[in-house]
């Protein structure tokens, strides 16, 4: 019986409560700190083209081989603006495949990939399983934004 | 109102009468019903913590209507080897009596389809024909979590039918009348709360467990019987079932207790056209008020507690609700007849049923008793010792 008045005045407290729903697709709650989504390339805004150089080096250390390099000449090498004598060409990820293990960030030498810690990472749902195969300016999009949080290396 | 009645003639013609106040009853319900489905879902939600709707309309308001058409364009699915008629004929065999019960209950002052003299009596014998409408839908689905939810709720119908009618006849006494303008009359300065709590909480038990709602939902109950009778119901079937016959029982039991129990329009000032031309208003929602109360206490009980046992339930019913009716009826009866003084008769009333409440409080008290851990451990070790 105090049982019974007792559980009354619980479900009395918790109407006074805020409720922790979230109404998600119109609101988003925080993304943590070091979150990791899929793979993106990032942006040297200094000289005004990517980080990576088309180095191979993620491709072949990718566990389930998600992804696709080619590399070209840099032709901004050639006119002194930049110090890489290569430049990536095109670069594809499949992120229906990418496993999201972490391992093309870490052995990057350039740090130009990084793991996507934003919700734009996260809502990526399509009707097609081709529309996750990113491309290169798909991949630098969000970089290119500045959305990326201060912990990915600069 | 009675204006407005008077000026086409209306109040002439006794058919015409009954049946625009049919129409007026039948709207009100409806949107009454729309409306409580949305309140029970935003008041559970912020119970849990959570919104309720909020997509439909500003803050979900408009979710009611968005189900109503949905159940309303859904197919009629019925079995193949259902009992055509008793399936298809079930759902109305519940709504009917509920919706009869409207009928005679006084929203305003001089206001009710029909003005009963056994009107209390009426509610009480009619509510009790629903039980059949489960029983043949539970019968015709052809279907055994139908079929046990059907004799579960026929089980428990009945039984709380008993307490019902006690709470309500102890206050019929203390009214000394069966017609419920008189009772709501009569309260003008005491409501019958006051002088009758335990029948008080007797109704409002017995009106939960008659409505199968939830420390009483056995018959329905999802995590063991899916959806008990109505397990083979979808599209306009189920909606009149579910949405119409619980909430509109739901409302009408509640103006039942509001008249009876909370002085209806009578009580806090009386029905002196203090408002004027706007009487009427005030008194709905005066009405409307009260009834709402109890339907948020009811709704706060059902969100609180898990569902009973069926022996705990008929337990409860059998030993605590239906003794103590009875030992009110006994008690009221000899106040009644022994109090002649209306200031001493009232005291009198109010002293013994609060007593006998706060009696009946201890007695489940000491029934649900769970022994503190010394007293269980030390009856095992004198248990095993005695081995």
């Amino acid at each position: 019986m105090i049982g019974v008045l007792r559980s009354l005045g619980v479900t009395w407290s918790t109407m006074f409560r805020k409720p922790v729903t979230i109404q998600y697709p119109t609101e988003h709650r925080k993304v943590p700190e070091r979150d990791r989504a899929f793979p993106i390339l990032l942006w040297d805004f200094d000289v005004d083209e990517s980080f990576c150089t088309g180095c191979h080096a993620c491709e072949r250390a990718c566990p389930v081989e998600c992804m696709t390099v080619t590399m070209k000449d840099n032709p901004k090498h050639a006119e002194g603006v930049s110090k890489r004598r290569k430049i990536l060409d095109e670069f594809y990820i499949d992120y229906g495949r990418c496993m999201r293990c972490n391992i093309c960030v870490e052995v990057c030498n350039f740090d130009a990939i990084a793991m996507n810690n934003t919700w734009v990472g996260h809502e990526l749902s399509t009707v097609d399983r081709q529309d996750l195969v990113m491309d290169r300016d798909q991949l630098l999009a969000l970089s290119k934004t500045r959305q990326i949080r201060a912990w990915v290396p600069e | 109102m009675t204006l407005l009645w008077g000026i086409f003639g209306i109040d002439m013609n006794v058919w015409l009468d009954a049946f625009l106040r049919l129409q007026i009853v039948v709207i009100v319900m409806t949107v009454t019903v729309m409306g409580l489905i949305y309140l029970e879902r935003k008041f559970v939600g912020r119970i849990q913590m959570r919104l309720g709707p909020m997509r439909t309309g500003p803050f979900g308001t408009l979710q009611s209507i968005a189900d109503a058409l949905k159940l309303l364009t859904k197919e009629d699915v019925r079995p193949a080897t259902a009992d055509f008629w008793l399936f298809e004929l079930a759902p109305y065999v519940t709504f009917v009596p509920v919706f009869m019960t409207l009928l005679a209950l006084p929203f305003m002052e001089g206001w009710f389809v029909r003005d009963l003299q056994l009107g209390l009596f009426y509610i009480v014998a009619i509510s009790g024909v629903t039980v059949i409408g489960y029983l043949m839908a539970g019968w015709a689905s052809d279907n055994k979590y139908a079929l046990l939810g059907a004799v579960r709720s026929a089980a428990q119908l009945i039984s709380y039918e008993i307490p019902l009618i006690l709470g309500v006849l102890a206050v019929s006494m203390v009214a000394g009348s069966l017609n419920l303008n008189d009772i709501t009359r009569q309260q003008d300065t005491i409501p019958n709360l006051l002088l009758q709590p335990l029948p008080f909480m007797i109704l409002l038990i017995a009106i939960l467990a008659e409505l199968s709602r939830r420390p009483f939902d056995i018959p329905i109950g999802e995590s063991e019987l899916v959806g008990g009778p109505w397990v083979e119901y979808s599209g306009i079937r189920w909606s009149i079932i579910f949405a119409l016959t619980e909430y509109a029982g739901l409302w009408g039991f509640s103006i039942l207790g509001a008249l009876v129990f909370l002085g209806g329009w009578q009580f806090p000032f009386g029905t002196s056209s203090f408002w004027g031309d706007f009487d009427f208003l005030y008194q709905l929602v005066l009405v409307f008020t009260k009834s709402f109360f109890i339907i948020l206490t009811m709704m706060w009980i059902s969100a609180t507690f898990p569902r009973l046992r069926i022996d705990q339930l008929m337990a409860f019913c059998w030993k605590v609700l239906l003794p103590f009716g009875f030992l009110q009826v006994l008690v009221n009866g000899i106040v009644l007849t022994y109090a002649d003084d209306e200031t001493v008769r009232d005291v009198l009333l109010f002293l013994t049923s609060g007593a006998l409440l706060v009696v009946m409080t201890y007695a489940i008290y000491l029934a649900t008793r769970q022994p503190s851990r010394e007293e269980r451990v030390g009856s095992m070790i004198a248990a095993r010792s005695a081995q």
